[in-house]
């Protein structure tokens, strides 16, 4: 069996796996990182996405072997010990996972997007989420928690959505 | 002639690069480092309290959502852990010859296998219990699992279910539900009927209402079979101890409903059954019951280790419930000003090979087939139709989305044909405070027309293009 070495979320790991084990496989089973999910199993649904040398990629339609030698970003390795990464704080305010089967590979698409374009339009978010199905809230508050995320990586606060006070009528 | 032999030029490895190697196989598997867990947190602290009402929360589980941590079924593992594979059927409607396992069998890492024989009682449903986990005598649908496989690995346990052999004697099909009503078509559940469920609703005389009517519309609606296609397959997890006590990890939404129906299928008392539920990666209606998890079970007695059973998306279409295919139609006798005096209404579902959820989606599609509005005279009926398709069964709304369709299409119809708006023909018939819904029931709080003013008023009705 092949020997596959990547740099994966910073950390040199091998293995030795069969010719056709697909990158997805060999970061849940052999180095269990599973925050990559398998939902189609043929590169319709996004829910696999991971990072390789910066180009997000559908973990199930590439080979360990193809990796090999390159950079794998997973979600596990995108959070720092002192701070969430912008792109996961704004997801988790806008309350835009509602099963969160979808959800890492949402947010690695978007930093892909937001690691080449630091500003993106509406439009930019919603061609580079093309490739991320989610069944659950829609997709209108991802594209609003990556815009608050590039602000955010820009230095600059996200706008608030308007509080609902107690006192303020429902319909107005 | 050379006489040195030919031997095969293999790696020499020395004796350290092996153990490197062997150490490298067997190491302990990365998890996520300690320092990618942020310390910062919302978490509720013991004894603290969140304002709720008119503040902005964010779910308690989002947080691990974000970080790729909530653990599913596919993400866990235990040690010696099989998984499972089942054969589905290919062939619509078959009476099963001769089942032949033994090449799976002698597969090298195939640990067992399981016909529908096996199965204590091979039948199931939340109503009527005419599903069987493992199609052992007659197959009604494609998607008819007829065996399964538990093996050390999915690739060997995929390859096991491929060489399992079925020989079938194919039975007359029926496809369409209208042909499946009538009487000499073929039969999914013989002897009975095909039509399984059936709800009447009557309120005041709808012919009279007829008569009075200045004009009568018909309509006739449909809408088609749609998949929950929850991003997370359909899976479990099922460990039979020693002890003859089963624990299941699954991603059903009504686990004691489940634990209920799987304990019936395998003739064991309830207490003996643990059932966990996980985080559920999309229900939307389609994990409300069992469905591999009996196999899972009596494939982990077999083999006395835990088996994990994970569907492909193929499984999920071909052998999960989906949302009734509907043919719906209307009848509605108006005033010339638009008020409805009677509406007659006639759903047909087709309810696929099994009955699942379709009592309650009748029920549901039946009271709401009518619409929101005030109308005194009243027939409809509903019918659910077996066919040899994929089952219906629950799916959000549970009927309700197909006649709101049909009822506002009609609706809009009549607005067109009378030539009043849109709006103010359903202004002049929706529910007041007060009204009695179709079975009677007298309904408070109702703001179906400050909703529709609202509505209109928020996205420009009256200034439309």
């Amino acid at each position: 069996m092949p020997d596959v070495t990547i740099i994966v979320n910073g950390e040199r790991r091998s293995a030795s796996v069969p010719p056709e084990t697909t990158l997805l496989k060999l970061l849940r089973e052999n180095f269990n990182l599973t925050g990559a999910k398998l939902g189609c199993d043929v590169g319709d649904c996004g829910a696999c996405t991971v990072i390789v040398d910066d180009q997000p990629v559908n973990a199930c339609l590439m080979l360990a072997g193809q990796a090999d030698g390159c950079r794998v970003l997973t979600i596990e390795g995108l959070a720092k010990k002192d701070q969430l990464h912008p792109l996961q704080k704004t997801i988790e305010e806008s309350g835009a996972l509602q099963c969160g089967f979808c959800g890492p590979g949402v947010i690695l698409s978007a930093k892909s997007l937001l690691d080449q374009n630091p500003d993106p339009t509406p439009q930019d978010i919603r061609e580079a989420l093309a490739g991320n199905l989610c069944r659950c809230t829609g997709y209108a508050k991802f594209i609003k928690a990556v815009q608050d995320a590039a602000l955010m990586l820009r230095g600059k606060a996200p706008v608030q959505s308007r509080r609902l006070e107690a006192s303020e009528p429902r319909h107005g | 002639m050379d006489d040195k032999p030919k031997v095969a030029e293999r790696e020499r490895l020395d004796l350290a690069d092996k153990l490197r190697r062997a150490e490298e196989t067997l190491r302990l598997p990365a998890v996520p480092p300690r320092e990618h867990l942020p310390v910062e947190s919302h978490v509720l602290q013991p004894g603290q309290q969140f304002r709720v009402v008119g503040e902005r929360v964010t779910r308690p589980d989002s947080r691990l959502h974000g970080l790729g941590l909530t653990r599913y079924i596919d993400d866990l593992s235990f040690p010696g852990m099989l998984y499972a594979k089942i054969k589905r059927a290919g062939i619509a409607s078959a009476r099963i010859k001769r089942i032949d396992t033994s090449a799976a069998e002698a597969m090298p890492g195939v640990m067992a296998v399981l016909t529908g024989r096996e199965i204590p009682v091979n039948s199931f449903g939340p109503s009527y219990q005419d599903q069987p986990v493992l199609a052992d005598e007659i197959v009604r649908h494609a998607g008819d699992g007829v065996a399964a496989v538990a093996a050390v690995t999915e690739q060997i346990a995929e390859e096991a279910a491929q060489k399992i052999t079925v020989e079938y004697e194919p039975l007359p099909a029926v496809f369409d539900p209208l042909e499946a009503m009538r009487e000499d078509s073929p039969r999914v559940h013989p002897p009975n009927s095909n039509i399984y469920t059936s709800k009447v609703i009557r309120r005041g005389d709808v012919e009279k209402g007829f008569a009075q009517a200045d004009r009568i519309f018909e309509g006739r609606f449909s809408t088609q079979m749609v998949e929950h296609v929850p991003l997370e397959p359909h899976a479990a997890i099922a460990d039979w101890d020693a002890n003859g006590r089963l624990t299941l990890w699954v991603t059903i939404g009504r686990i004691t409903l489940a634990r209920a129906d799987l304990a019936r299928t395998l003739k064991l008392p309830m207490n003996r059954v643990r059932m966990i539920a996980t985080i559920v990666g999309g229900n939307f209606g389609g994990k409300n019951e069992i469905t591999q998890e009996p196999a899972l079970a009596l494939l982990s007695k077999k083999a006395g280790r835990p088996v994990k059973g994970v569907f492909t998306r193929s499984d999920e279409f071909i052998s999960t419930t989906t949302r009734h295919p509907c043919i719906m139609e209307y009848k509605t006798g108006v005033a010339r000003d638009g008020r409805i005096l009677a509406r007659k209404v006639r759903l047909i579902l087709d309810g696929g090979a099994y009955c699942s959820w379709s009592e309650t989606t009748i029920g549901k599609a039946c009271i709401l087939s009518c619409g929101p509005y005030r109308i005194d005279n009243i027939l409809a009926e509903a019918f659910v139709v077996y066919t040899n398709k994929t089952m219906t069964g629950a799916m959000r709304g549970f009927g309700a989305p197909q006649v709101c369709f049909a009822y506002e299409s009609h609706m809009d119809d009549i607005a067109k044909a009378l030539g009043i708006d849109p709006l103010s023909i359903r202004l002049r018939n929706a529910f007041e405070e007060g009204s009695v819904s179709p079975t009677g029931q007298v309904l408070h709080s109702v703001v179906v027309k400050e909703s529709l003013l609202k509505a209109a008023d928020r996205f420009g009705w009256e200034t439309r293009p």
